[in-house]
């Protein structure tokens, strides 16, 4: 818990410390901050280390490591379940093309950034509304967040004819729409986010937002959060505004979304309407069940480790062919959610807090001096 | 379907029969696509997202059962069977252990209709053989539907209901299962077997998503593993829009959101109809956030206050 | 919002006055709730006076619970109205109407069981400012669970939920404070340390509606009564005369028989 920093609380470090930790997230021991730094550390010496092809791949798993941020955040912390994550994530990915596409310059692709988090964000705001002030809860919530997802999905879908066309941005259908490159700099020169360049923007981004969510749901507001997910009624007894809560809670959840339909849309340079279809939909579900709901690290993780394996299978890795991967993906989701519930990480980290209190509990029986390890 | 021939717009007695065929041929599809979810919505509580893959199990039986030969109704009963089977499976193994979680048995039956579309692709291949549709077409001035889907296909729905209105309030079952669906706790302190309910009312719905896969296998087209994805859209708008109450709610939601996408579709194409479908269910959901049959409770009661 | 250290002595609230010499902070009009064909709460003209401890008693089923619940706006009525303490509440969210200075307290515990004890007291403390420390530890020893504070909640036992969920209550310093049933499932020390917590806050200005069954504890603490029956009011006065009234005996004994 937070005791441990006392001695140090008046510093910079502890008082950092004070706020990434809490009772809402796993990791608050020197152990973790430390393997915490090492793993970022390789991370960030990766690309030099492997292929230009597992660079590009890694770095599509770190941007749809948003897309489960933003499924783990709302569901994890305040009970909200939206099979439509990714309708938010192609809203943003489409609104990056076609803003792009029209500007189409270095400056015009940062104002598609902006262009597409905005719109993602203000979709999920709309639709947030819609739901959280009309009293739809638990189930229809789920429901109607893959309703608009899959009629997203139908209407991109029929966009094939030239008709469909915003400026010079043709939506293209089926066949999708070309996307220029995440870019940041002044009129036609700057650096574009390409190969190595863009793996490090998005890791950096990763980062930091992993931290600013673990600062957000270990204060006030992921109390409130969890409060409404534990129990609205008794929530709102306390005169918390719920709807707004939960409103407020969709909207950062869509902007999550958002910020990783951009890289991925710039990342392969193309949108198509399965980023709203139902498979798609589907994965985001996957890795935050497997990895742990209300675990942000476990959502992440999951994510890198199960994409992996999809690219893998797919490039005909391992023992069985691609078809295999989404059966694999759906058996282990069925698996966890029977045997595991709360997922991976958080089940691991029970299992170590356990161990580690049994050691504590033997060594204060033979030397009562020691200390315990957090 | 309808094959408009003549500009949609002009009002004709035609168009008007054409519209009014467009909307028998929506209202069948919107029932039949809703019914089984519908019931183990309102009597469970969970949605199946595998709802999609149970009809599909109904299609390919009836396909496969088809083109080995069988007779087309024959093949029909082949699909019904296989999907109960597939459906008290199901319930045994994986439903059963989220009555209390209902959110995690969305999760675990989207987990499963991962598993099985995939599956049916990798057995049977990237598609099965089409089945011509019976009955053919009858034509009227310049428009021509189908027998099959806005004639028979609609009749069937109807009768669907009403069989499931007299199964819920006519029989020893019926009862049981609404004492259940009431308060699990107090239908069980009389004795009543709530586990058994939750198997039977599961194979219901499994059934009747089965015959909805049957009954459309000729109508579909190409069978191909993601056709279950055609009926889920409807399903769930259908069951949201209706609430929790099973005939009543999936009555009166395909009846309001077939006039909407059949006139969406009549005049515009089948997109526009979809989108209706949603902007429809949106705006239901704003108004009425339990289901239209929530609000006929609630206005009942306030009906019953004034007096 | 009032500064948490005032937690003990909290201002007048400014309060709609009614003529006479004391004023009504709690008043409902012809309140009427029905559930399908039956009516729990009939007509109610229920008002309680600024400072009072009113109790509520009735047999089951006599639409006790069902009244507060329309008070705080968790359940919408039929007809009628609420005002306190000079808003008109009918029509409002349950959060707007907590806001305007009132708590409550449910029947069955109803704390966070997966958050500990401190965590549970921070939900509503953390919508105050200032020194929400302080206020903790303070409520904490109120309620006699400082040992406790990183418990889970689940862990908990009955009497020590109740006094949790009193606790958390108490935290929003509200004018007045509705609780269902608050020493349900109690010991008789644990009942005895309720009636005290109340008179305390009491003695600081909160006023009380309490739904009890146990007419010992209603003793404890208060001096006016209202019996509900089939939901409408049956009989209000001092407990003395309630508890001498042969009608009141026989409705609640003609429940048991």
């Amino acid at each position: 818990m937070i005791g441990d920093s006392s001695a140090d609380g008046r510093s910079l470090l502890g008082r950092v410390r004070d706020r990434l930790e809490g009772p809402n997230t796993i990791g608050d021991s020197t152990t973790f901050w430390g393997a915490f730094a090492v793993v970022v550390a390789a991370l960030a010496v990766y690309p030099q280390v492997v292929g230009p092809y597992t660079v590009i791949q890694t770095s599509r798993y770190f941007a749809l490591a948003f897309l489960a941020l933003s499924l783990c955040f709302i569901w994890g912390y305040a009970g909200v379940l939206s099979f439509g994550q990714v309708a938010f994530f192609g809203v943003a990915a489409y609104v990056f093309g076609i803003v792009g596409i029209n500007l189409g310059s270095v400056t015009g692709a940062m104002v598609a950034l902006v262009a597409a988090v905005v719109g993602g964000t203000l979709a999920a705001a709309l639709l947030g509304y819609f739901m959280f002030y009309g009293g739809v809860r638990d189930t229809y919530v789920t429901i109607m967040t893959l309703v608009v997802a899959l009629v997203l999905n139908t209407f991109m879908a029929q966009t094939a004819g030239s008709e469909w066309a915003v400026g010079e941005a043709q939506l293209g259908g089926f066949n999708g729409m070309n996307v220029p490159s995440l870019a940041f700099g002044i009129g036609q020169s700057g650096l574009v986010l390409e190969r190595a360049a863009l793996y490090y923007a998005l890791l950096v981004t990763l980062v930091a937002t992993y931290l600013g969510l673990r600062v957000l749901v270990n204060g006030s507001f992921g109390m409130t959060m969890v409060a409404v997910r534990e129990d609205e009624a008794r929530t709102a007894t306390f005169g918390y505004d719920v709807p707004f809560v939960k409103l407020v809670v969709f909207t950062i959840g869509g902007a999550l979304a958002a910020v990783g339909g951009v890289f991925y849309a710039s990342w392969g340079n193309y949108v198509d309407p399965t980023v709203f279809g139902i498979g798609f939909a589907a994965l985001p579900v996957v890795w935050v069940s497997i990895g742990g709901r209300e675990s942000l690290l476990g959502a992440i993780g999951a994510t890198l480790v199960i994409e992996r394996m999809r690219t893998e299978l797919s490039s005909g890795i391992g023992p069985v062919g691609s078809e295999w991967a989404l059966v694999i993906v759906g058996g282990l989701l069925l698996t966890v959610i029977l045997f595991m519930p709360a997922g991976v990480v958080p089940t691991l980290d029970d299992l170590a807090d356990r161990a580690r209190s049994r050691r504590t509990e033997q060594s204060q029986s033979t030397t009562a001096t020691e200390e315990p390890v957090e | 379907m309808i094959t408009p021939t003549a500009t949609p717009l002009s009002i004709s007695g035609y168009s008007l029969l054409a519209l009014f065929f467009q909307f028998l041929d929506s209202f069948g599809f919107i029932v039949l696509a809703t019914v089984g979810l519908a019931i183990i919505f309102g009597m469970m509580g969970v949605i199946n997202l595998a709802h999609g893959e149970f009809i599909l199990i109904g299609v390919y039986g009836t396909a496969l059962a088809y083109h080995a030969g069988a007779p087309l109704p024959l093949g029909m009963v082949a699909g019904v069977i296989a999907a109960t089977a597939f459906g008290v499976v199901v319930e045994r193994t994986i439903v059963r252990h989220f009555y209390d979680r209902l959110l995690d048995s969305m999760v675990a039956t989207w987990g499963l209709a991962l598993v099985v579309s995939q599956l049916l692709l990798i057995v049977f291949g990237s598609s099965l053989d089409s089945i011509s549709t019976p009955l053919g077409n009858v034509s009227y001035g310049p428009y021509s539907s189908s027998v099959y889907s806005s004639v028979l296909l609609p009749a069937i729905a109807v009768c669907v209901l009403a069989g499931l209105y007299a199964l819920f309030t006519r029989t020893t079952f019926g009862i049981k299962a609404r004492a259940t669906i009431e308060d699990p706790e107090t239908a069980r302190a009389m004795g009543i077997d709530t586990d058994r309910m939750y198997v039977a009312t599961f194979a219901i719905g499994s059934a009747l998503a089965g015959l909805t896969g049957a009954l459309y296998a000729p109508a579909l087209g190409s069978i191909t593993p993601n056709r279950g994805n055609t009926f889920l859209v409807e399903a769930f708008v259908a069951v949201v829009v209706g609430g929790q109450s099973v005939i009543l709610g999936t009555l009166a939601a395909s009846g309001v959101l077939s006039v909407f996408n059949a006139t969406g579709s009549f005049l515009f194409g089948t997109f526009v109809g979809q989108m209706l479908l949603l902007l429809v269910a949106i705006v239901a959901l704003r108004v009425l956030p339990d289901g239209i049959t929530g609000y006929v409770d609630d206005w009942q009661q306030r009906r019953r206050a004034e007096e | 919002m009032s500064t948490p250290q005032d937690i003990n002595v909290r201002q007048k609230p400014a309060v709609a006055a009614t003529g006479g010499g004391v004023d009504t902070i709690l008043a409902t009009k012809r309140l009427t709730k029905n559930f399908g064909g039956l009516t729990a709460v009939d007509g109610v003209d229920f008002s309680v006076d600024e400072g009072e401890i009113r109790c509520l008693i009735g047999p089951n089923g006599a639409g006790k619970s069902t009244l507060l619940e329309l008070i705080t706006g968790q359940l919408s009525p039929s007809a009628g109205d609420v005002y306190f303490d000079g808003h008109d509440l009918t029509g409002m969210d349950t959060h707007a109407r907590i806001d305007t200075g009132i708590s409550v307290k449910f029947q069955s515990p109803h704390v966070y069981e997966n958050l500990t004890v401190a965590e549970n007291l921070r939900v509503p403390l953390q919508r105050a400012d200032g020194d929400t420390d302080g206020v903790l530890a303070e409520t904490l020893d109120r309620i006699a669970l400082e040992a406790k504070a990183d418990t889970g909640a689940s862990d908990l036992s009955h009497g020590e939920k109740q006094r949790l969920e009193i606790g958390m209550a108490v935290t929003l310093d509200p004018a007045l404070m509705l609780l269902d049933e608050p020493v349900a499932g109690m010991s008789i020390e644990e009942t005895a340390d309720v009636a005290n917590l109340i008179r305390s806050l009491h003695d600081d200005g909160m006023t009380f509606v309490v739904v009890e069954h146990d007419m010992e504890f209603v003793r404890q603490i208060s001096d006016r009564v209202t019996v509900l029956n089939q939901g409408s009011i049956f009989r209000q006065g001092p407990i003395e005369e309630i508890e001498a009234d042969e009608d009141v005996r026989r409705i609640y004994l003609g429940e048991n028989a």
